[in-house]
């Protein structure tokens, strides 16, 4: 108990931060992830290749090395990057290539009919993809976005190794000068179910209002 | 109908690819015209009428739609010309393809808002308006999907109509539907030809193109096999494809012997 109670905040700290790196990468990953879907789906030849040459590199690859490619890599050239940037940057470079692929399966599964209508009534390719298309490729899309959240709160605990804070740095290191890793690991285990748990209890909230009308 | 063309296809052709869809179509229709246009499935029905309002291109011919010349290959209008097109000509579809996100209401409101800049409130009366005018005014906070398949196809229509246009394209609008509802929609297309609606119309309700259409149109085999005054053509067409095609839809068991009879008769040999 004497355990818990010693590395309780310090794990607080780590998960309040990863919550904040996964919230923080979503968010630019989907703005990222639309605008490249929109590339992939409707851009210049070229544009698409490009994208696809993105998404490809991104699955293929191992996630550790995509991190250590942006941190130790980028050194060689000169560029230092401290954890925190680094690790953003990764995760939003990370979480990008997966999104680009969950909108763009989203967009292609609004059936094609809802575009012929949306043509025929005049309406124009921005706002068919507005009021049309995006939100009924959003509710087709919430479980997949509620699984990309989990999985990038989750990437999160591979910042450590390139000494970034976070939980299970801290679980880490108390691991190793308490002689008592089950507890901590089990404590940052505890962290992280609670973190996915509710955001898995709103992505189920915001899909059931998103399928309203069916 | 008056003397003005407000649709002119000439040698129309349109290809997917190598499959020819339709060759040589040629086609008036005038304003206030209903013309029907009827024919065996794959005969280029459905992809004639969306070259009218661009949702298809097409690969030779000229067509004319409200006085804009459209040209050939997949190279789009200017947006003024598409616009004025697609605002002018409705459509309504086999399958609905209502908006299914969107509230009966929120689906005859959005193009005229969001395309012709309508105030919301106008909007909104005019939408009334038109639903009531289908049935449907007590229905306009539904989901699309809480509806039966007649009230679906009616609110299409009624979407179509919020635009103000002066030709509507029905492309097979009851063939989706259970026999008891087809009876409301076609109320519906009716009363749009008594009010003066340019309709171009494919259907496979022979009945009802011979009542209220002006003009039928045969299709099959990718071409235009007859068209003239719908009595005319539907009760004795002249050509052979066409006798034959009427034959099979008017009475089906009974054509499918005959035609036996005419395939042994003249296949003997084989």
């Amino acid at each position: 108990m004497h355990i818990v109670g010693l590395y309780i905040s310090p794990i607080a700290i780590g998960a309040l931060k990863d919550l904040i790196l996964t919230i923080l990468s979503t968010l630019l990953s989907f703005v990222l992830g639309i605008l490249f879907a929109a590339g992939r789906l409707y851009g210049h030849p070229v544009i698409k290749l490009v994208i696809g040459w993105y998404v490809e590199i991104i699955r293929g690859l191992p996630a550790i090395l995509q991190l250590f490619i942006i941190f130790f890599g980028l050194t060689q050239i000169g560029i230092n990057l401290s954890p925190l940037t680094a690790g953003l940057i990764w995760l939003v470079a990370y979480g990008t290539g997966y999104a680009v692929e969950i909108f763009r399966s989203g967009i292609m599964d609004v059936a094609q009919g809802q575009r012929e209508a949306a043509s025929a009534l005049g309406l124009g390719r921005w706002i068919t993809m507005r009021k049309v298309i995006v939100p009924q490729a959003f509710a087709l899309m919430l479980p997949a976005l509620t699984s990309f959240v989990v999985l990038q709160l989750k990437n999160t605990t591979l910042l450590y190794l390139i000494g970034y804070a976070d939980i299970m740095y801290q679980a880490r290191l108390g691991a190793d000068a308490t002689e008592a890793p089950g507890t901590l690991y089990l404590m940052a285990a505890a962290a992280y179910l609670i973190m996915s748990l509710v955001i898995g209890r709103i992505g189920y909230r915001l899909e059931k209002r998103a399928t309203a009308y069916r | 109908m008056s003397n003005e063309v407000v649709v002119s296809i000439r040698n129309l052709t349109k290809r997917f690819g190598k499959t020819v869809v339709f060759e040589d179509v040629s086609l008036d229709v005038h304003r206030s015209e209903v013309v029907a246009i009827v024919g065996p499935s794959g005969a280029g029905k459905s992809t004639l009428i969306r070259c009218v309002n661009r949702l298809h291109p097409f690969d030779e011919g000229s067509l004319q739609v409200l006085n804009h010349q459209l040209n050939k290959g997949s190279q789009f209008p200017s947006k003024q010309v598409l616009n004025d097109i697609r605002t002018r000509v409705g459509m309504v579809f086999q399958t609905f393809n209502l908006f299914p996100h969107l509230s009966v209401l929120e689906n005859v409101i959005l193009a005229p808002i969001e395309v012709k800049k309508v105030p919301r409130k106008q909007a909104i009366q005019q939408a009334m308006e038109l639903l009531d005018m289908v049935g449907l005014s007590e229905h306009a906070n539904k989901y699309p999907k809480r509806m039966s398949g007649g009230q679906q196809q009616r609110v299409a229509i009624a979407r179509a109509l919020a635009m103000e246009p002066e030709i509507m394209l029905f492309d097979e609008p009851t063939s989706m539907l259970d026999p008891e509802l087809v009876g409301e929609v076609l109320d519906a297309i009716q009363r749009l030809a008594k009010d003066g609606m340019t309709l171009m119309l494919v259907t496979h309700e022979m009945q009802f193109a011979k009542e209220v259409a002006d003009t039928v149109v045969i299709m099959a085999d990718h071409r235009i096999i007859e068209k003239g005054p719908s009595r005319e053509v539907l009760e004795n067409p002249r050509t052979g494809r066409a006798q034959a095609f009427l034959k099979r839809v008017l009475n089906p068991v009974h054509a499918t012997e005959l035609e036996r009879e005419v395939a042994v008769g003249h296949g003997g040999g084989r």
